[in-house]
């Protein structure tokens, strides 16, 4: 996997389905001067319609779950669904709750999972990156 | 054209979702006329994990440590702490010395990272993005010292029922000596960007105001009390582990200003002077360390037999960097999993102020005040407002809500 | 107003209840290398005198600090535990003190005190939507942390039928709780 150049900026929208805060304080810093993903021109945006990839973290709580699905609906194609955090992809200490319905990938179909609990932001990178990637091989074979 | 001739519909303000500063869903219904707020109404509920109901049926006691530590990442010493102290009344078990001063470290180093975290977050509410950047540069230092002691940036696992894990050795004092120098160097910078700054004061005095009679009957805990007067510390009032060895005392702000006013100022003021009481209460901690074990019981098996044979029940009670934190734990012989377990956050008995603090301010003042008690969870969803005088509903999101909060800053300067 | 020992707190709780006192105890803990102590008092009353004994404490401590209220399935009783604190902003001498109320599952209500003490709304509500025991005359009796489409009824922390198994969710690939 290589990247030639990065052609344009890429638009993320950070989306918190009921977690404990860790992997979001470890994803805001990616933004802040250490690690400055800012650089690259991965920028956090406000609404899920400007964005190319969405980061999802959290177990879904019974009230979030139509949410999720309509943010999902929102964010226009081309679209990178990242799955950040031990908790939404099986549920980590609260598997099996009966307040939760179910890892990310039950409600919406993910594409990068990035475990850890919190994952370093260097992790967190990583995964976008591999995002990224996979954005523009979509982009090419033309999905719109 | 008259007010009562409009079409009736409501005005709605979600404040939410997500952009930097740290969003954790929660719900506030907020009753306007005009400009101004009328009454506010709290909806929680988008967290709830049910994390009392895993511990009392599924985890064993120390399996419930890691649960508790979950409960929010960023106070993730406090819960563990809270827990461990209630079984440790509930099944007897005595804590070596050197323990208990080690969980003092880390309780106070969250505390450190924890006030640094939040004072990013103000600044960035109030539209001083540049100053959101800068302290959170400044929160790695605290990130790494935690890492180079702890194994982890953000969760610790540093307590275990008995005791702590693992050992802070002779080698690592020089490094966090080294990170504490640079704490006491770069107070001075915080101190003078935030107190003396004439735009944070203009944005921040007077605004979310809370008595001190209206604190004490609404049962605030925390920075959030201090800052209306009541000196009410559990470090102080009631210590627990290594801080009955040590002398420490509530901060209320009128040791900087003489007065007790009650509102953001006094908060930031409140948390700023908590970050060098903690820096100096580690320092402290380090002279004084006592040699010993760790555990009281370092082999796992006989620990989990000991923990099901207890009988009991025990109440841990911990200043978390929010406020109290109390956890009620009640064990049966003979049962493997805690009988009965409650936790109660901080910032959970500190929402039931949030309309009092609320009440008769402006839009773009809300969220400065409502992050001003510092809420373990902040405001991510859609928040219904209903506008009294013209009735109408509209659609503003969190950036439209930002926005008005860093365009009134952009007015005060001019 | 003068600081009494745990002692003399206890007794006077007895003194004004009469009746509606059942219980009192004391539990003294030692901390730390100085060994200061951690005291706390567990004061047993009937739920008739319950409201009373709130309205002593007041005289007690003004502005009792209730910490939160916890409850306990006990079978065929509930116990619920109001947990204050009395005497804090003083170094070294707040106690905490815990009314406990034993309510029979047949019969599962008690009294607001809201009026007492405002702040005591979300834990009022939270104890009856999780445990199930109806608070009269509470002014905002709606549900809390319970959202979505869990049922009334349903309530988490009892160990009896009513509790939330049925709305466990599964994940892929593993079997139900006890099928395996």
């Amino acid at each position: 996997m290589s990247l030639k150049a990065f052609n344009r900026a890429l638009w993320v929208y950070h989306m918190n389905t009921g977690s404990c805060n860790g992997c979001d304080i470890e994803i805001l810093a990616v933004l802040t001067p250490r690690y400055d993903a800012e650089r690259f021109g991965i920028m956090l945006v406000g609404s899920p319609r400007h964005a190319d990839v969405l980061l999802v973290t959290g177990p879904v709580g019974r009230s979030m779950e139509d949410s999720v699905r309509r943010v999902y609906e929102q964010t226009p194609d081309p679209k990178v669904v990242m799955a950040v955090g031990n908790c939404g992809i099986e549920g980590d200490v609260f598997y099996e709750a009966y307040s939760l319905v179910g890892p990310i990938d039950q409600i919406i179909p993910v594409d990068v999972y990035v475990p850890g609990c919190p994952p370093r932001p260097e992790a967190i990178i990583e995964g976008v990156v591999k995002a990224w990637a996979k954005l523009e091989t979509l982009a090419k074979q033309g999905v719109s | 054209m008259a007010v009562n001739d409009m079409e009736k519909t409501t005005y709605t303000i979600p404040i939410g979702p997500i952009h930097p500063a740290l969003k954790e869903p929660i719900q506030l219904d907020l009753e306007i006329d005009g400009e101004r707020v009328v009454d506010v109404d709290v909806k929680v509920g988008q967290v709830h994990r049910s994390i009392e109901w895993l511990g009392m049926n599924r985890n064993n006691p120390v399996q419930s440590i890691y649960l508790s530590e979950r409960v929010c990442g960023i106070c993730n010493v406090c819960h563990p702490f809270c827990l461990v102290l209630a079984v440790e009344q509930a099944a007897d078990i005595k804590v070596p010395d050197r323990a208990e001063y080690i969980r003092v470290i880390a309780a106070e180093m969250e505390r450190i990272h924890s006030h640094i975290l939040w004072a990013g977050v103000a600044a960035h509410e109030i539209g001083f993005d540049t100053v959101f950047y800068l302290t959170w540069r400044v929160r790695e230092e605290i990130m790494d010292m935690i890492e180079y002691v702890f194994g982890n940036r953000v969760t610790k696992a540093i307590l275990q029922i008995g005791g702590v894990r693992r050992d802070i050795t002779e080698e690592q004092l020089p490094r966090i000596r080294q990170g504490l120098d640079y704490y006491k160097s770069v107070f001075e910078q915080l101190r003078r960007i935030f107190l003396e700054d004439e735009t944070v004061k203009m944005r921040c005095r007077n605004v979310g105001i809370l008595g001190y009679e209206d604190a004490l009957k609404l049962l605030t805990v925390g920075p959030t009390v201090r800052a209306s007067g009541v000196p009410k510390d559990v470090r102080q009032d009631q210590p627990y582990s290594a801080y009955a060895d040590l002398d420490v005392r509530a901060i209320t702000p009128d040791i900087v200003t003489g007065t007790v006013v009650g509102d953001v100022y006094d908060r930031i003021i409140v948390r700023l002077l908590e970050v060098k009481q903690s820096v100096e209460i580690i320092e402290e901690c380090l002279e004084k360390m006592p040699e010993g074990p760790l555990l009281t019981e370092p082999k796992m098996p006989r620990l989990l037999k000991l923990l099901t044979d207890a009988a009991g029940e025990g109440v841990g009670r911990v200043e978390a960097p929010r406020g109290e934190d109390i956890h009620y734990v009640r064990m049966e012989s003979g049962v493997s999993t805690l009988s009965t377990w409650k936790i109660r956050a901080p910032t959970y008995i500190n929402l039931v102020a949030i309309p009092t603090i609320l009440r008769g301010m402006q839009i773009a003042d809300v969220p400065i005040a409502f992050a001003s008690i510092d809420p373990c969870m902040s405001c991510t969803n859609r928040a219904i407002v209903t506008d009294r005088a013209s009735g109408t509903k509209s659609v503003l999101g969190y950036e439209e809500m930002h926005r008005l909060s860093v365009q009134k800053t952009k007015e005060l300067k001019r | 107003m003068e600081k009494l020992t745990p002692q003399e707190i206890v007794d006077s709780f007895k003194k004004a209840l009469g009746d509606g006192f059942v219980d009192g105890q004391i539990y003294e803990r030692e901390v730390a290398v100085k060994k200061n102590r951690y005291r706390r008092i567990w004061i047993f009353v009937k739920r008739g005198a319950f409201r009373e004994a709130v309205r002593h404490l007041s005289k007690i401590q003004e502005y009792p600090h209730l910490v939160i209220i916890s409850s306990s399935d006990l079978g065929d009783d509930v116990e619920l535990i109001y947990h204050f604190t009395v005497y804090y902003g003083f170094h070294l001498e707040e106690i905490s003190l815990g009314l406990r109320v034993t309510l029979s599952k047949k019969d599962l209500k008690i009294l607001t005190i809201t009026d007492l003490i405002p702040g005591a709304i979300f834990p009022e509500r939270e104890t009856q939507e999780m445990m199930g025991v109806e608070v009269t005359d509470i002014p905002d009796g709606r549900r809390l942390f319970l959202v979505g489409d869990i049922p009334e009824g349903v309530y988490p922390w009892r160990k009896d039928e009513t509790g939330p198994e049925k709305y466990l969710r599964v994940l892929p690939g593993r079997k139900p709780k006890g099928k395996e």
